[in-house]
């Protein structure tokens, strides 16, 4: 007994064990910074990363030079017949739109459409290292602006949440993660509200909390409520995939198809100058109390 | 020239596992490539060493992800020390015993993630699709582990990671 307590390298070992114990516990809620080493390997690693990207870029336009050009041309005549569809929806929708602006003018509703929020242009350099986690590294960090909680989007819809910045990059939690929960609406009733979670794979989310007597079935879309800090009105989720009964019996949950594909994800979109309704209004009441 | 290898080795393996292999994942999954060196070098350098090299490896992964700092440091040093506690008991050149060693050192650091995990956070809940990525990552990692075992072994025999002399 007198060797073990002696021995110093046994000391020294459950000094490390308890002490990294006490690490991984203080890491494992949400960190408000990151300490000045994991900016520096994180920044080391982004050039790199960076490079990997470039260097596919560039193949992909080796690859188009040496394409036949019949298939280029087929490749052409699908896209100009896709831009005339387009052409003629953005204009019925640009109609719409105006009339949504006097409407809402008229009845004194906030413009919640997604025009009004500055946004930055990121690629995606880099996913994950392992799988425990669902997240990706994009080339915009807090030299561009990008901070903390800033949420991320695809022309497809809703991607994640910025999780934490370095100066050259940002490490983006996707809805996919375990950790994520987004207040969510259907669309086409816009009654039935609920969270939505990351079950921890690319290809389906669980909308939880949904009251049962909601409307809910598959094949409805899915958006984000605005009811939370970090994510706008009205962006896209996904599409509802089937609906249950939790085992309590009175909330549904419903399996719901991302509508981004995270796999072939190369750009995004961070929404810089989002602020919450919530704390909209607290502003207008202080002013309000601040002038009367 | 060593020490810096031995450094060099799990960096470039972030890299890749975070750009090269999320391209060509198996079924969603990546293989662990810095578990594989902590594994060959325990193994081929005994337990004390391969625990310090295991929880370095680890730490500079979850420096990395900044979240959960040390879960990859413990479960990659102790796998790394258990691993190295074999190296007595198997002749090391045969390239089927690297398999073995990666396969029994890959269940090894999922099963310690997941208690680690389990017991510290809620994050991990054991279900069904982590059960299905460790045994992807066991089958990823089996595959790669030939051709790396064949080079690193090579490498420590007479090349670059030689203890007794630099090349």
């Amino acid at each position: 007994m007198r060797k073990f307590i002696k021995n110093k390298y046994l000391w020294l070992v459950l000094i490390v064990f308890i002490g990294t114990l006490w690490l991984i516990n203080n890491t494992s809620s949400e960190r408000n910074n990151i300490t000045l080493l994991e900016k520096m390997l994180r920044d080391a690693y982004t050039p790199l990363q960076s490079g990997v990207v470039e260097f596919k870029e560039n193949l992909g336009s080796v690859n188009a030079f040496f394409a036949s050009k019949q298939q280029m041309q087929q490749q052409i005549d699908s896209l100009e017949a896709e831009n005339q569809q387009l052409i003629m929806a953005n204009q019925i929708l640009r109609e719409d739109k105006m009339e949504l602006r006097r409407l809402r003018s008229l009845l004194g509703f906030q413009d919640i459409s997604l025009d009004k929020y500055q946004m930055v242009g990121a690629r995606v350099i880099a996913r994950s290292p392992n799988n425990w986690y669902r997240n990706m590294v994009i080339d915009k960090g807090s030299d561009s602006g990008i901070k903390k909680g800033m949420a991320v989007i695809s022309p497809q819809g809703l991607v994640g949440r910025v999780a934490s910045v370095s100066r050259d990059s940002a490490h983006v939690d996707l809805i996919i993660h375990r950790e994520i929960a987004v207040g969510a609406i259907i669309q086409e009733n816009r009654e039935t509200q609920g969270i939505v979670e990351g079950l921890g794979n690319n290809n389906s989310l669980r909308m939880v909390n949904i009251p049962y007597y909601s409307t809910i079935k598959a094949g409805n879309n899915i958006v984000t409520s605005g009811l939370s800090e970090s994510y706008p009105k009205g962006l896209d989720i996904g599409r509802v995939k089937e609906v249950e009964l939790q085992p309590d019996g009175i909330l549904l949950s419903a399996l719901v198809e991302p509508s981004v594909d995270f796999d072939k994800l190369e750009e995004v979109l961070v929404i810089v100058n989002y602020k919450p309704e919530l704390l909209l209004n607290d502003e207008v009441n202080t002013d309000e109390e601040i002038g009367g | 020239m060593r020490y810096f290898i031995l450094c060099f080795l799990p960096f470039i393996a972030i890299f890749l596992e975070s750009t090269f292999f999320r391209a060509y994942s198996l079924f969603g999954t990546v293989p662990d490539l810095v578990l594989i060196f902590v594994v060959f070098y325990s193994f081929l350098h005994g337990d004390n060493k391969g625990a310090v090299y295991g929880f370095l490896c680890g730490l500079l992964e979850d420096l990395y992800m900044g979240r959960f700092i040390g879960v990859n440091a413990l479960s990659k040093g102790i796998t790394g020390f258990i691993i190295g506690r074999l190296q007595v008991r198997f002749f090391n050149e045969n390239v089927l015993v690297g398999l073995l060693v990666v396969l029994i050192g890959t269940v090894l650091n999922s099963v310690l993630m997941l208690v680690l995990g389990w017991s510290s956070f809620s994050v991990f809940n054991i279900d069904a699709s982590i059960i299905s990525a460790a045994i992807f990552q066991s089958l990823y990692n089996l595959l790669l582990a030939v051709p790396i075992y064949v080079l690193y072994y090579n490498s420590f025999q007479k090349g670059l990671l030689n203890v007794t002399g630099e090349k």
